[in-house]
């Protein structure tokens, strides 16, 4: 069932957008022109992604830095190490794996971005 | 994790910044390979793309300081060698980095105090 997300217009390139469609949250993210979405919470702490950064087709999470690929969804690395000499727990939750995202086909329609859920 | 995709990551990442320092990646393929691919090792154990040339110690700040592109803390050191520690990154004006050599940074320091 296509959908639409989001209007062109909305995301520059190098932006994302998080948004929910019939109950399902997607981070739409727009490489070079190209739009791709993928789901929105993290593969790892399931933190919204669309807050992170999008570094050509690498997105990085706000959370714990974990890197995934737009294009194809998987997970280029987990979070980043735990910071040294502190008196926390370490944050970054290393015991939870990294899965990667969950795809889903987009296609421009004029000025719609569609996404075939 | 994939450590093709990985790989292919850590190119597209440093590129751009190596660039603006000068850099170019290796133009032998297999050396640059062979050190992304020690690279990726590097960060799946410890967390961060160490260089797989230089030793880790136990003080965290120098360690950071090794971390690839590392090139803008050895700065004058790879200038004069026309190469990065390991290789990885050599001068945009290098076509055979066959011929370029290590200056071990003891040696480099001495010669550049006198």
């Amino acid at each position: 069932m296509r959908t639409e997300a989001a209007k062109v217009s909305e995301i520059a390139p190098g932006g994302m957008l998080g948004v929910k469609l019939n109950g399902i949250h997607l981070a739409v993210c727009n490489y070079g022109g190209e739009f791709y979405a993928v789901e929105r919470r993290c593969g790892h702490a399931a933190a919204y992604l669309d807050r992170g950064t999008l570094n050509g087709y690498i997105l990085t999470c706000p959370l714990h830095y974990a890197q995934f690929d737009v294009v194809t969804g998987e997970a280029l690395s987990g979070p980043i190490p735990e910071a040294p000499a502190s008196k926390y727990e370490n944050p970054a939750a290393p015991q939870l794996a990294t899965h990667g995202l969950k795809t889903y086909p987009v296609t421009v329609e004029g000025d719609s971005i569609m996404v075939d859920l | 994790m994939n450590l093709e995709a990985r790989k292919k990551a850590l190119r597209f990442l440093f590129a751009p910044i190596v660039d603006k320092l000068g850099y170019k990646f290796n133009p032998v393929e297999e050396d640059t390979d062979f050190l992304l691919e020690s690279e990726v090792s590097l960060e799946q154990k410890y967390g961060f793309p160490y260089c797989p040339c230089q030793a880790r110690t136990k003080d965290r700040a120098a360690n950071m300081k090794i971390v690839c592109p590392c090139i803008p803390f050895h700065r004058e050191h790879y200038d004069a060698m026309k190469r990065c520690w390991c290789g990885l990154f050599v001068h945009k004006d290098v076509s055979d980095p066959s011929g370029l050599k290590q200056i071990p940074p003891d040696k480099f320091n001495k010669k550049n105090r006198t």
